[in-house]
């Protein structure tokens, strides 16, 4: 229980604190490939405060579906980061790290997003949800076959069991070929681009901006602290299952900061790498998604199969 | 006579006395008789709840009833008394519903009978899960059949209620002669009427029997493609009585194909993948026909099949792996889908009943004229928003432990040696996936359009808040969805340890405080940091200041993304017929154009078999509608003549 705590303070100091930083990273990247100097990475930081300050309006139409959304979208990406062991792999616990919980906890904070895009009465905000939903829905069996290949590999349907198998046995060469799928996984759940494009307001690209459009002040600083928080601990779910050198197992100070460096730059370089893909390709048309899913689809189905029959 | 028996038999007493006492004072203009019927009924269903809960936890009770030569045998063991509490909880809650909803029909007689028939339907569904031998239960079923026929018909003055009404006559007939068949098959076997096991069958004839039972079980359950008259059936009948026929009755249809499944002892492999197969399409096309629904009655009732197709889903995984004698896999199936099974039944009688008082207040079934309903009807909408998120599979509501009981199997197969098995298991997992979260898709949809936003029509602006017992009937059930969520690692636990299993499942009760104290800390820290001044203002909407419910996204809009996605499954026929003046093509003269859905099981299935029906029975009718003699002495001669030969050739 000792060691349980430990791990839950540190991730969710970790994502609290780190996650900002990845996004105004990616936009340097971004902003650098394209000759500008861009924001400071300190900016998103910068943003959240200044939300945080600023006054909430409230739409005439809207419920308390609006009014709880953020508490509901914050804690949600709380839970999630304590699913995924970060720096330190606790001991097995029957309440947290099934991966499937993981993934409908995910949906359960895009079901009330969507739902408080919806309560305005915005035309932005219901296109916004149904886009949405619709995107999580054909990527859901990507996901799931991702996960499912996760899960055989390891021989467990529990994240801290799988990174600690992972850190134990090197031999799954196969599973590179999930690299992809779970890059698209992360580029959707994070709403970036090809699938959607956080920098646009304009109703022909935008997809979770849409849904948010009608939040401000502290709730819209949540969401947006919180849509942060979900990336960082995807690209901690994917950093760690393919790269896990550095994760510890042992509570010493020691490895413990070591793990702490290491999962810095592993990530570093990853978000890196994300902001040079994001540089390099255009947006995709909302309806030409359904190709790129069915792509990871594919990958993931042939990983299983791989894993599975040889 | 043990205490248990008294129970149930005082309890039965109960149930004829509140389905009499309205029908003896059938014309009386006064609500307490109703009242005093319905309180009846309340008290039976909540003693049946008592008598079963015991039953399931320590004996079995049998009763036998002689009536009319035949010894109806009625027993109640673990797996009836499991489906007995499902039955009178849903009744319960109904029956309290009732108390303000049989009040708006528009006379006495009407809401009399409803009050009636309601009970009268209860209790045929008990005692067709009660009855113990076959006898009883086709006599039974029938008693089911023909009370919730009537009570489809109850509006019989309208015109899509008398289709609705036939369709689900014939179809529940049909139900019963596959049954009667398959039941005529066992009896010549074993040579007696009781549930004996069906040793040494040759394996046609126990396919035989199987498919004959899984054909008349799936009707009735409305597995596709026998699902054609939910969609039509749910939305004539009362609300009340949507609930418990999309709730408790298609379930019976599950216990009786469970009950006979476990008589048949040498199963075979294609009979799971079958079941399994059947289920995996059932809930996968019940969702994506129920997206483009905007009947909101029509909309539940193509997710009854999505939900049946879940529970086939956990019952094929459960023959598969028993069949592979992997009994701890096949043991978490079968959990996984009774489990479902009772979820299933609250949430989607929880729905049922809060979109009925929606429909009793706005007096249309069509979403896209609803909208805003949250601020007129704010427990309803917290009702509703409960059975979305349960039906929807999120955490850590009921109907997400079912579903994800039934992912950790599918994520289990390692154990199997056959490659085609594994694939066939990878296909259905994804597709599977997809289902819950298209559920998710059309539950945002449903609750954001009803619910959410400003009113789209002058009934939706002055719609009020229903009674209370239209509130507390389903608040009961909504508990219930909360608690089997919240507790399933507890429940599970005491059913794991009398069984022998780990069920593995996540302890959501300590995630779930955990979450509260996340979100509660959230909120005092934002109390203390944040800014807590707000302001109420218009929705912005590029300038304009005046938005109204027409500017509003629709409820057609959208659903319209995945529609285009799965435009291959909905096929859309296009048709564009336009005629001109001249032949250049420049002055118009009249067309017309206009986009349909194929009703693909309609048109490709329903109707070959019943164009082939009317044919052959437009025959026989010419035969019979003469008025000379000839055909009649031509047809009696055949039939003297093929009676001897019958007799003098084929038996000697």
């Amino acid at each position: 229980m000792n060691g349980f705590l430990l791990f839950a303070i540190a991730n969710l100091t970790l994502v609290l604190f780190l996650s900002p930083l990845y996004i105004s990273v990616i936009k340097k990247v971004k902003a650098i490939l394209q000759g500008r100097h861009g924001p400071s990475v300190v900016q998103t930081y910068r943003n959240i405060f200044k939300l945080l300050k600023k006054e909430s309006l409230y739409s005439r139409n809207s419920s308390f579906i609006t009014r709880v959304t953020p508490y509901v979208d914050f804690t949600g990406s709380l839970l999630l980061s304590l699913f995924v062991p970060l720096i330190f792999i606790p001991n097995n616990s029957n309440i947290f790290g099934n991966i499937i919980l993981f993934s409908y906890i995910l949906m359960l904070t895009k079901f009330f997003i969507a739902l408080s895009g919806l309560d305005a009465g915005s035309t932005f905000g219901g296109m916004g949800s149904s886009r949405e939903m619709s995107v999580s829905a054909i990527i859901e069996p990507t996901i799931i076959m991702v996960f499912a290949a996760v899960a055989f590999s390891f021989n467990s349907v529990n994240f801290f069991e799988i990174i600690k198998n992972s850190l134990l046995s090197q031999n799954h060469v196969f599973l590179w070929l999930l690299f992809i799928p779970f890059i698209i996984i992360l580029i959707t759940e994070s709403s970036r681009i090809p699938v959607d494009n956080p920098e646009t307001h304009l109703e022909l690209t935008m997809i979770h901006e849409a849904m948010v459009l009608e939040q401000s002040g502290k709730n819209l600083a949540l969401i947006e602290w919180s849509s942060a928080i979900k990336q960082l601990v995807l690209i901690g779910i994917i950093v760690n299952i393919f790269i896990p050198i550095g994760v510890s197992t042992t509570m010493q100070i020691m490895t413990l900061s070591i793990a702490v460096i290491m999962f810095f730059i592993k990530s570093l370089l990853f978000v890196i790498g994300i902001g040079i893909i994001e540089s390099n390709v255009a947006k995709l048309r909302f309806f030409r998604l359904s190709n790129l899913f069915a792509m990871s689809y594919f990958l993931s189905f042939i990983t299983i199969l791989i894993e599975v029959l040889l | 006579m043990t205490y248990s028996q008294i129970i149930f038999q005082s309890s039965m007493l109960l149930f004829a006395v509140s389905i009499i006492i309205p029908l003896i004072c059938i014309n009386a203009k006064k609500s307490l008789i109703r009242k005093l019927s319905l309180f009846t009924l309340i008290i039976a269903c909540t003693g049946l709840l008592f008598f079963s809960f015991n039953v399931l936890v320590h004996e079995t009770v049998n009763f036998h009833i002689l009536l009319s030569g035949f010894t109806f045998n009625l027993s109640i063991d673990n797996l009836a008394s499991f489906f007995i509490i499902l039955i009178s909880l849903i009744g319960l809650s109904v029956a309290i519903y009732s108390i303000s909803y049989s009040e708006h029909f528009e006379n006495e007689i009407k809401r009399n009978l409803l009050v009636s028939l309601t009970a009268f339907f209860i209790l045929s569904m008990v005692f067709v899960v009660a009855s113990h031998n076959l006898i009883a239960f086709l006599f039974f079923w029938e008693l089911m059949s023909i009370s919730s026929f009537m009570l489809v018909m109850f509006d019989y003055d309208k015109k899509e209620t008398k289709k609705a009404g036939i369709f689900y006559f014939v179809m529940t007939q049909m139900s019963t002669i596959f049954l009667i068949f398959a039941f005529t098959l066992i009896y010549n076997h074993t040579n007696s009427l009781d549930y004996t096991p069906l040793q040494g069958l040759s394996a046609p004839l126990a396919s035989l029997i199987f498919l004959s039972l899984t054909a008349g079980f799936a009707i009735k359950a409305g597995v596709i493609p026998f699902h054609k008259w939910l969609p039509y059936a749910h939305p004539a009948s009362p609300s009340s009585i949507s609930a418990l026929m999309s709730g408790v009755m298609i379930k019976v249809a599950i216990y009786g194909f469970l009950r006979f499944l476990f008589l048949l002892p040498e199963q075979q492999l294609w009979w799971g993948i079958l079941i399994l197969i059947a289920g995996t399409v059932s809930a996968l096309l019940g969702v994506i026909y129920a997206l483009k629904e905007h009947d909101i009655k029509r909309l539940l009732a193509y997710h009854s099949i999505e939900n049946i197709g879940i529970i086939l889903l956990g019952v094929g995984l459960y023959m598969i792996f028993s069949f592979y004698q992997v009994r701890d896999l096949a043991m978490i199936s079968i959990f996984a889908a009774l489990f479902h099974t009772l979820n299933h039944a609250l949430f989607k009688s929880l729905l049922f009943l809060s979109s009925g008082s929606v429909v009793y207040r706005m007096n249309t079934k069509n979403i896209e004229e609803m909208g805003g309903l949250i601020k007129k009807m704010p427990y309803t909408a917290l009702l509703f928003l409960i059975g979305a998120i349960s039906i929807s599979a999120l955490p850590p509501f009921n109907g997400f432990v079912s579903e994800l009981m039934i992912f950790q199997v599918f994520l289990k197969f390692n154990v199997l040696s056959s490659p085609i098995i594994k694939i066939i298991l990878i296909l259905s997992l994804s597709l599977f996936a997809l289902t819950s979260t298209l559920a998710a898709v059309c539950f945002v949809k449903a609750f954001g359009i009803v619910f959410l936003a400003s009113p789209r029509s002058k009934e939706a602006e002055s719609a009020k808040e229903v009674d209370s017992s239209m509130i507390i009937g389903p608040a009961i059930i909504a508990i219930f969805c909360i608690a089997l969520g919240v507790f399933s690692y507890q429940i599970f636990e005491v059913i794991g340890q009398k069984v022998g299993i780990n069920f593995s499942l996540p302890n959501l009760l300590i995630l779930s405080m955990i979450a509260v104290f996340l979100g509660g800390l959230t909120y005092l820290i934002m109390k203390m940091v944040g800014n807590n001044k707000s302001r109420v203002t218009e929705t912005w909407g590029c300038g304009i200041n005046s938005q109204n419910g027409r500017m509003e996204y629709t409820a057609s809009g959208f659903s319209q993304p995945v529609t285009t996605i799965f435009s291959s499954i909905y096929k859309p026929k296009l048709v564009n017929k336009k005629s001109f003046y001249d032949p250049d093509g420049v002055f118009f003269k009249e067309g017309e154009a206009k986009i349909s859905l194929i009703k693909f099981f309609e048109e490709y299935l329903y109707m070959p078999v019943f164009r082939v029906i009317s044919k052959v029975s437009s025959v026989l009718y010419s035969l019979q509608n003469r008025v000379e003699l000839y055909p009649y002495i031509l047809i009696s001669f055949f039939a003297i003549i093929s009676l001897l030969l019958y007799l003098g050739v084929i038996i000697r």
